[in-house]
């Protein structure tokens, strides 16, 4: 029991990592990133490749953080003119061409894929995860209260206003990129030494919007909201396999009635809690008296 | 955040101290993952009712050793995380020596790698990839590795004499398996392959991937795949107006979308134990508890010598330890006579030379031919 705890907790980090890199783009800056599992992907591929390669473990991370800052660019090459709609088809194509790219390429282990070194101690599995998830939730915290999150909530609510007031919203929705890819980017690298293997089927658009289920559950815009979603929504799976083996139905039945129990929690949240579990305060500030 | 962690760990240790230590009348219980949701459901329905026909045999004979059999059946979602979610529930919690699994080898692997490394038993019962062979001791493939099955499809190809063949398959592991060995075979009988074409599956229409096969004119097409997959792929090649013979592996887990349009002119390979004595057995018990066999698919019998063997091991061991399933199952397999006919495996518990039956579509029906092994 104890062991699947701590496999729980360890997917939970990695998966929050995932969501508090999509509420830098989404929750802070308004960027509808449809392709989060993208730079997830390039992680864990990076490991991967590094791995073949003979290369130690910081040589795939380094490469995998290296990718996902280079991809970003030339994914926000041909977004940085469009409206936010278009940011949504653009990087949900870039993220399909990426797994269908890997399907494909023999080099990239193709619908194979690719072994990777597991981690040997569950327990150090976990301790990276939750350092990696303390390291993003700082980054994310720090951003959100600092001077520059407060310009990308300006630039989410109104770009027009972001640039009368001398800002460039590509500037900022460039270094939102980098640093949220690179962010899922690490928890790919990170995934892929606990799965011990990637293929292309890891990385479909479902894994994406379970991203974003967690992100809109807890809270868009709220640091601590996104990883109780996250939580939520890997907890919620898992403890539902539960309550369906007290149920004596079969077991086909039993499992769609678990995803469409869980699609329901999801509704009646959005129509009773449409803000997310925690909610994005407000900051009042009287610019005059001070 | 603190609270809500630790009332989910509380109700989760609640749970795992309901379960006591083994007693002698103990189900003994088994794991089955399949994808109960997503995409392929309908394969691992399949899979998953043969299991259960295994499990009510065994019970009814008395169980192991007087112990009954008793499933945990998890839905992978066709996802390699919740495939893993629903291992580390079975492995972890339920303490299960053995799994059942149907799934793709992108949803395999990482099971396996789990299971290697809790010291379990996983029996798979649908992937064919390469790679499976990486878990000698661990992995136990039921289904047989796709190479020999292809080679079977390429010599029959070249024995109806065609000379010119095209490849037509799904992008899978199972797709590209199934062609490179049978394309291997009949290129060697002095063959000729004029095109390839592997599509990505999950599109509902393969036109565009099928039409280049229409200028070479290809005596024959070597095909592979089910579900819906295989039903857009055939209308799609019917559309065209493709006239050349299709040779599939396992025929009948294709969708046949046209009943004339394939008539007299798909043949195949397919494994050869269903339609031995055990197999038919097998049928007739899926009728009587699932109203008849119209859906009965060949992924029933797979699962269902999947538990079989298991069982066989943890009887003959006198053990449902899984290191004792795992050192017993090569024996216990040498005598069984399942449902997919005598199982044989290599060093590594991959199924090597399974009996082949030569089959051919006529009038709605798949007619054996000939069989071979």
């Amino acid at each position: 029991m104890l062991d699947f705890a701590i496999y729980c907790l360890t997917i939970v980090a990695v998966w929050s990592v995932l969501g508090l890199s999509l509420n830098i783009q989404f929750g802070l800056t308004g960027l509808v990133n449809f392709g989060q599992i993208l730079p997830f992907g390039l992680g864990a591929y990076a490991a991967a490749l590094a791995a073949q390669a003979g290369m130690p473990w910081p040589a795939g991370a380094a490469l995998g953080l290296a990718f996902a800052v280079v991809v970003s660019l030339l994914v926000l090459l041909p977004a940085r003119r469009l409206s936010q709609d278009y940011w949504a088809l653009i990087t949900l194509g870039a993220g399909e061409l990426f797994r269908l790219t890997a399907l494909n390429a023999p080099a990239l282990g193709g619908a194979d894929g690719l072994t990777v070194p597991r981690f040997a101690d569950p327990h150090l599995a976990l301790a990276c995860a939750l350092a990696l998830m303390a390291a993003a939730w700082f980054m994310a915290h720090r951003i959100a209260r600092s001077p520059f999150g407060r310009m990308l909530k300006v630039l989410r609510e109104d770009e027009v206003l972001a640039a009368t007031l001398g800002r460039n919203p590509v500037t900022y929705q460039r270094t939102v990129s980098i640093i949220g890819w690179a962010m899922a980017a690490a928890a790919g690298v990170l995934y892929a030494h606990i799965v011990g293997y990637v293929s292309p089927s890891s990385f479909t658009v479902t894994e994406t919007f379970i991203v974003w289920t967690a992100l809109i559950l807890g809270g868009p815009g709220s640091t601590l909201g996104v990883v109780i979603g996250a939580a939520a929504v890997q907890l919620l799976s898992v403890s539902s396999r539960f309550v369906a083996g007290w149920i004596d139905l079969p077991a086909d039945v039993l499992a769609n009635g678990r995803l469409a129990l869980f699609g329901l929690v999801l509704v009646l949240m959005f129509l009773f809690r449409p803000q997310g579990l925690i909610p994005e305060t407000k900051e009042v500030r009287d610019a005059e008296r001070h | 955040m603190k609270k809500i962690l630790s009332l989910a760990f509380c109700s989760a240790l609640a749970l795992a101290a309901v379960q006591g230590p083994a007693r002698a009348a103990d189900p003994i219980e088994i794991g089955v993952i399949a994808n109960l949701t997503g995409s392929a459901v309908k394969t691992s329905v399949q899979m998953t009712r043969g299991v259960e026909l295994a499990a009510d045999a065994i019970n009814a004979a008395g169980g192991i050793d007087g112990r009954p059999v008793k499933l945990i059946v998890e839905d992978s979602e066709n996802r390699a995380q919740e495939a893993l979610n629903a291992a580390n529930k079975l492995y972890n919690v339920d303490k299960v020596p053995a799994a059942i699994m149907f799934g793709g080898s992108g949803l395999m692997i990482p099971v396996a790698e789990l299971a290697k490394e809790k010291g379990r038993v996983l029996v798979n019962t649908s992937s064919s990839s390469p790679k499976l062979g990486n878990y000698p001791g661990t992995l136990f493939s039921i289904l047989p590795l796709d190479d020999i099955v292809g080679k079977e499809l390429g010599l029959l190809m070249a024995d109806s004499g065609a000379k010119t063949a095209a490849i037509v398959v799904p992008n899978s592991t199972f797709g590209l398996g199934v062609a490179e060995a049978a394309a291997a075979a009949f290129e060697a009988k002095g063959g000729k392959i004029v095109k390839k074409v592997a599509f990505t599956e999950g599109q509902p229409d393969y036109r565009a991937d099928i039409q280049p096969v229409v200028p070479a004119k290809p005596d024959v097409i070597i095909t592979a795949g089910y579900g819906d997959d295989s039903r857009a792929m055939l209308k799609a090649a019917r559309e065209l107006g493709l006239t050349a013979k299709w040779y599939a592996a396992y025929p009948s887990i294709l969708e046949i979308e046209n009943k004339d349009f394939l008539d007299g002119k798909l043949f195949g390979v397919d494994n050869g134990g269903y339609s031995q004595p055990a197999g038919k057995a097998v049928a007739d018990k899926y009728g009587a508890k699932f109203n008849g066999t119209a859906d009965l698919m060949a992924h029933v019998y797979y699962g269902y010598d999947a538990l079989m063997v298991v069982a066989a091991a943890i009887k003959k061991a006198g053990s449902a330890e899984p290191a004792a399933i795992a050192k017993a199952l090569p024996d216990v397999v040498k005598a069984y006579d399942g449902a997919t006919g005598k199982i044989a495996w290599d060093a590594r518990g991959q199924r090597i030379a399974p009996p082949i039956d030569v089959i051919e579509y006529k009038a709605g029906d798949f007619v054996t031919t000939a069989t071979r092994n």
